[in-house]
């Protein structure tokens, strides 16, 4: 009768732990509706890996069956990241750069919302990470799951799974986090700046030339980038084009529901005991949370830093939207306008703000696998 | 914060402020920050630029539609 015991007598205290995060994920998901998508497979996930004996991890360099998930993660994300990179196809069909291309001056508060990235690794590496698991750690900054497992996976970091786990978690969290920091950063006057948006009609072919404009520019400049970026702005040219509706919405729908759920039980290969409950796991997410803050800082400051040179004021709070969390920046963002001012919509502004931050995330991840590759050996 | 790097200190990989990475880190921040600013300018130049081709080309077809039309008015009215 021994074999029935078997699984109570492997089990540690550590499983039991992770049984418990599973579950807080997995009621944040339900209850809260906190990235629902990603947080339940992941949360359902962090259970299956850490039962005894679970044949979803087996690996067979410990001469065990080759597990559902070990062969998921080992095809999906560490020998190609593919995952990741296809769920970006989708999230570019799902992007409309219209607000963006009405504005392209907002462009530059993506790209300054990037700041608590490179202001996170700075701090991470002076606590003593690695540099390599210190950039996998900034990246948490670039609001962005995909970005985060493509550094990370790049730069082999070991702290893929709560690197993972952060940076979706954060997302999610963008409502609680950014309101206060923009109120910490802005003054009441300044929330109150009205912007005119001028809704003008792009050009089709405006439309279908951006993402290939996009992608040569950052090819040409941050070629690393260019599997992130490519793959985003090749979605966009999918819904842009005009000829290939059923593609952009099976992209848009089937095709990004199936990635990010098989990416969602995926992760949890990363999430056993033995290597996510450790101390680095708690500074990570302060880590993250700091790269978060100062994201929000960078583009607020920097829209406050464009208000000193320009005649039409940009309302400050925008720059909080520059950060790729999509859409969740910018409706924070246009939530603090209306409740400041009623008759304030900053909406379009902020989603113009918003996908400039998902392009410039993108490229700031290929930016640091450019720069720091080469000092972490690879 | 001292609480924290006495916590950090305490754990074997991590030690207090490790100062010496903090310049190699800045030269990380500057030319990560100075290199996504770049990509950023050229795309909003070429975005610019690639509007105003684009106006103008409607511009000058309108303006030869327009003289078509013109034209055609002209014929029908002699």
């Amino acid at each position: 009768m021994e074999f029935l015991l078997q699984g109570f007598q492997a089990l540690t205290w550590q499983q039991v732990v992770m049984w418990a995060i599973g579950g807080i994920l997995i009621y944040l998901a339900i209850k809260k509706d906190m990235e629902p998508a990603l947080l339940l497979p992941m949360g359902f996930g962090a259970i299956l890996v850490n039962l005894p004996l679970s044949p979803v991890i087996g690996d067979p360099a410990n001469g065990e069956h080759l597990g559902i998930i070990t062969s998921l993660f080992k095809v999906g994300i560490e020998a190609s990241e593919a995952m990741p990179l296809l769920l970006f196809i989708g999230i570019g069909c799902m992007i409309d750069f219209g607000p963006l291309l009405t504005n392209p001056k907002l462009f530059i508060l993506g790209g300054a919302a990037q700041l608590g990235i490179f202001v996170t690794i700075i701090l991470a590496a002076m606590i003593g990470f690695p540099l390599n698991d210190a950039a996998s750690i900034g990246i948490i900054g670039a609001a962005d799951g995909p970005t985060a497992i493509l550094v990370a996976m790049q730069l082999a970091s070991k702290y893929l799974g709560p690197i993972m786990v952060v940076a979706y978690s954060y997302m999610a969290l963008v409502p609680i986090v950014q309101p206060a920091v923009i109120k910490m950063c802005t003054t009441k006057k300044e929330r109150l700046i009205r912007m005119k948006y001028n809704a003008k009609q792009i050009p089709q072919l405006m439309r279908i030339l951006f993402p290939i404009i996009v992608t040569i520019v950052s090819g040409l400049i941050a070629p690393d980038s260019l599997s992130l970026v490519g793959m985003l702005m090749f979605g966009n040219l999918l819904r842009e084009c005009g000829v290939l509706k059923s593609l952009s919405e099976t992209a848009q729908t089937t095709f990004s529901n199936t990635i990010t759920l098989l990416l969602g039980i995926t992760i949890a290969f990363q999430m056993q005991a033995a290597a996510f409950l450790s101390l680095e796991t708690i500074i990570i997410m302060a880590l993250g949370l700091f790269a978060f803050v100062f994201d929000t800082i960078g583009g607020v400051m920097c829209a406050k830093l464009i208000n000193l040179f320009s005649k039409e004021k940009i309302n400050p709070m925008l720059g909080a939207a520059g950060i790729s969390a999509f859409p969740m920046a910018s409706r924070v963002v246009a939530k603090m306008g209306t409740k400041e001012d009623p008759s304030n919509h900053l909406l379009m502004h902020a989603v113009g703000a918003n996908v400039s931050g998902q392009i410039a995330s993108a490229i700031v991840g290929g930016l640091i696998i450019g720069i720091l590759g080469p000092f972490c050996g690879l | 914060m001292l609480n924290l790097i006495g916590l950090l200190a305490a754990f074997d990989n991590l030690t207090p402020m490790n100062m010496d990475a903090l310049l190699p880190a800045l030269n990380f921040l500057w030319q990560g920050l100075l290199a996504i600013f770049v990509v950023i300018g050229l795309i909003i130049i070429a975005v610019k630029i690639t509007a105003f081709a684009i106006a103008k080309c409607d511009e000058i077809k309108k303006r030869r539609e327009e003289a078509a039309q013109d034209a055609e008015n002209g014929q029908t009215n002699s």
